[in-house]
């Protein structure tokens, strides 16, 4: 390149240079550096350009159809003469999915963020990792795939047994835990040990028990009645987009824990507290605002997720009866796009075409927002943590 | 709170954490296994008679001498079959139209499944489709249409509120006293001999092009499309990805400006994958117009612009894990910043860049949604390299869907999807192996 000789001649002629020649020489500098920034640049022109292109093919389905049938009706029928352009269900899906997984992702990712960084040694630590890059590689067809052809007839065959399983290993640990603390709570509260405290608090957790039980094996025996009508529903998708959102929610929550100081934990321990309550009560606190981040790039990890779920989803656009039926078939945007975009491609102009602009830019919008409030939340903590 | 219980909730907070860790190792291999169980299915599997006669036909593979004696061996087991059909025919002729027209449609049946099981039979017009010119190719399949054959599948609706049972009962019943009754027990006892099942790795999974829309044949289209993209994607990607990143690290001043740009960046990250497909749609194809409709070149430039940041991102990382005092040799022997940058710099890097680069490969071979409006198609033939500018391609990925979602034949050709999600995954995983195998190495070597 031009600048790897006029480095050489700068060395050479020093002390010769004509004024001429340092302007070129300078000029050539900036002119260099000027091309870097334009490559530099192009990730920004790419943005706008994304922004501009989206949005110029979305604009024309609200000047044909308005705003407000896109947003508040939930008839969809594109391909009618005329079409109804309700998108409200196909939002609706889209949020459910994105919820559902975020349930299960965010305790499952906090959960072992914390463990691989304050819990795990070192060496295990090595193995644990290459589980979460291998979970985040996989290409999202091949969940897909995994959804539609492996879980969606697991779930419908045995959708009841496997939910009243799930209660009973997740809910079982905590309920143990509960009456375990609820029975110390309500003994230890007059502070002093009394004689009859031990007495009492075994009575209590035997009655304690046999509630915890009895409720159990309620939930438990309703879950395992429900007949699950169909696979291919938001629950099965949820869990699918869950797995894709962990390995986000992990990484991302594990660097802000470990951005919180040393100082921080031993302060805590000095004071005598496990590593339980100096994690819950002093490192969580501290980082909770890079975990926020965290929470929101998953989310949208789920979110702008297609295969996943045009493949596993039903793809039926109505709002579950009730509104919180996970066992129902919804239809999500991203899903929309794919799927309707192979018919609409064919009637460029239409609002047909134009109304899945219009989902991309809704898509857009939302990402570009949870994106800058993510980054904002990360440069804050940052800011807060390097400033102590 | 007693000590005992915060020792007990110190211990299941550190047991959730592992938990946590363990469910998603098990995640993975709950999604792994069966896949990788499925998938070796399309290499290795019980191949009949029909199997090594198509691969011989189309792929001009195997032992001639060999196939005409097997193909000999079943023609004699197969006969007394034909032989059945034909007296069953003759004794059609001679009864009344009523009770012809009754056992017309069961015969049909019949007739159907054991062209499904044993390819045409004498008296069939020539098929044109090469799925009906073929019995079953695989010894699993055969057993299928054995059960469809002996078994009729009944619905009981006896009981109104649960949903309506299967059962079967044996189809020879309602042939009892004909002269196909015995056909029924002859093709249970003798289907081995018909169809001389027998272990077979068959390689050409790979390497075949797809015969009849993926029923038979193997995948090699979709890997050589998946190759051409996620290579074109990187062509495009890794040089703007590596300049913008020295940009950002070594000139970039700390101002409003950079940080705009950085925000760009992370947006570009974080765009839904299925809206750059509508941008390559309605930018590369409708607007610039780099080819008719869907090509490889619009589908490369697509991905190319979804694994930019990633690039960027570990090409910034590696760059800055270049120790300090490597630079400041240099600029101290006199060489001035871009040289610095080039001799010293970028080859210290490169492990790390590339590493960046594997990752971002395999990224772009794994997506779907950007090149569904911009570059698959569901059948196509392989593709010439001078055709990437003008002609779209099938894509691992793509196919993936479409055979699970879209094919006619979608559950017979399980095999064939299970095989290419298995391709996808282990090309995709190998590559991030690969990269992580390096990013220990490089991390070994800083350490000393």
């Amino acid at each position: 390149m031009s600048q790897t000789n006029l480095g050489e001649n700068r060395m050479s002629g020093a002390f010769v240079v004509s004024a001429r020649k340092r302007t070129i020489q300078k000029g050539m500098k900036f002119a260099g550096e000027g091309l870097l920034f334009a490559i530099a640049s192009f990730v920004a022109v790419v943005v706008l350009f994304i922004f501009f292109f989206v949005a110029r093919d979305a604009i024309p389905f609200f000047q044909l159809r308005g705003f407000a049938e896109f947003f508040t009706s939930t008839s969809w029928y594109p391909a009618d003469a005329p079409g109804e352009f309700g998108a409200l269900a196909i939002i609706y899906g889209s949020a459910m999915v994105t919820v559902g997984s975020a349930l299960i992702a965010v305790p499952l990712g906090v959960a072992a963020a914390i463990c691989l960084s304050d819990v795990l040694p070192f060496s295990v630590r090595q193995y644990a990792k290459p589980v979460i890059e291998m979970l985040a590689a996989i290409p999202s067809v091949a969940y897909g795939f995994f959804a539609l052809v492996i879980f969606a007839p697991l779930l419908q065959n045995f959708g009841g047994p496997i939910m009243m399983w799930a209660w009973w290993l997740i809910a079982g640990p905590f309920m143990i835990l509960a009456v375990i603390v609820l029975a110390d709570l309500l003994t230890s509260k007059d502070g002093e040990q009394q004689s009859g405290t031990n007495v009492k608090r075994v009575v209590l957790s035997i009655l304690f028990s046999i509630i915890a039980l009895g409720f159990l094996y309620w939930v438990g025996m309703s879950l395992n009645a429900i007949q699950v009508m169909t696979g291919t529903n938001a629950l099965n998708v949820s869990i699918i987009l869950s797995f894709m959102a962990l390995p986000t929610i992990v990484s991302v929550s594990e660097d802000s824990l470990q951005a919180v100081g040393r100082e921080l934990r031993e302060g805590s321990y000095a004071l005598g507290a496990t590593r339980a309550e100096t994690i819950v009560k002093t490192v969580l606190p501290a980082a909770s605002s890079g975990i926020l981040a965290a929470v929101i790039l998953g989310i949208m990890r789920a979110l702008g997720e297609t295969m996943v779920v045009w493949m596993a989803s039903g793809n039926s656009s109505h709002i579950p009866d009730p509104w919180y039926n996970y066992l129902d078939s919804i239809r999500t945007l991203t899903a929309t796009i794919a799927g309707d975009m192979g018919e609409a491609d064919q009637v460029t102009g239409s609002a047909r075409y134009h109304v899945l602009f219009a989902m991309g830019l809704l898509l857009l919008i939302f990402s570009f927002i949870s994106n800058l409030v993510s980054e904002r939340i990360v440069v804050r903590q940052r800011k807060i943590l390097s400033g102590q | 709170m007693n000590l005992g219980t915060r020792k007990i909730l110190d211990r299941s907070f550190t047991a959730v954490g592992v938990t946590s860790i363990v469910l998603m190792a098990l995640a993975l291999l709950v999604v792994l296994v069966p896949i990788i169980s499925g998938g070796l299915k399309a290499l290795f599997f019980q191949g009949t008679i029909e199997h090594r006669q198509l691969v011989y036909n189309e792929f001009g593979r195997g032992d001639r001498e060999e196939l005409e004696r097997q193909k000999e061996q079943s023609q004699e087991a197969r006969r007394p079959v034909f032989a059945m059909l034909d007296a069953f025919d003759a004794e059609l002729e001679g009864m009344e139209p009523a009770e012809r027209r009754e056992y017309r449609s069961q015969y049909n049946h019949v007739r159907d499944v054991l062209h499904d099981m044993l390819g045409p039979l004498p008296g069939d017009i020539e098929p044109l489709l090469l799925r009906f010119q073929y019995g079953n190719t695989r010894w699993e399949q055969a057993e299928e249409s054995l059960h469809d054959l002996l078994y009729v599948t009944k619905w009981d609706y006896s009981n109104p509120n649960v949903m309506a049972e299967k059962y079967f009962t044996p189809r020879v019943d309602e042939f009892q006293g004909t002269a196909l009754a015995p056909l029924f027990a002859y093709v249970e006892t003798h289907l081995e001999e018909m169809l001389l099942p027998q272990p077979e790795f068959y390689w050409g999974f790979i390497t075949d092009r797809s015969l009849d829309a993926h029923i038979f044949g193997g995948i090699w289209a979709e890997i050589q499309g998946t190759f051409y993209l996620a290579m074109g994607a990187m062509l495009f990607a890794f040089p703007l990805g590596v300049i913008a990143a020295i940009y950002f690290t070594e000139y970039a001043k700390d101002n409003f400006l950079t940080s705009m740009l950085r925000s760009a960046n992370s947006t570009l990250a974080g765009v839904p994958s299925i809206v750059f497909g509508l941008f390559g749609l309605a930018f590369f194809i409708n607007t610039v117009k780099v080819s008719e409709s869907k090509s490889v070149l619009a589908g490369s430039l697509t991905l190319a612009i979804m694994v930019l940041p990633t690039i960027i991102r570990a090409a910034e990382e590696a760059i800055l894990a270049v120790p300090k005092t490597y630079r400041e040799a240099s600029l101290g022997l006199g060489a001035t910043k871009w040289r610095t940058i080039v001799t010293v710099i970028l080859p210290a890097a490169l492990p790390g860049i590339i590493t960046g680069a594997i990752i971002s490969l395999g990224r772009a071979a794994g997506e779907t949604a950007p090149i569904i409006f911009t570059a698959a198609v569901s059948v196509g033939a392989t593709i010439g390299l001078a055709d990437v500018f003008t002609e779209p391609t099938p894509a691992l990925s793509w196919n993936i869907y479409n055979l699970a979602s879209e094919h006619e034949a979608a559950n017979e050709i399980r095999h064939v999807q299970y095989g290419m999600v298995l391709s996808l995954i282990s090309i995709v995983l190998l590559l991030n192996m690969s990269a992580i195998l390096l990013r220990a190495r490089i991390s070994k070597k800083l350490k000393g």
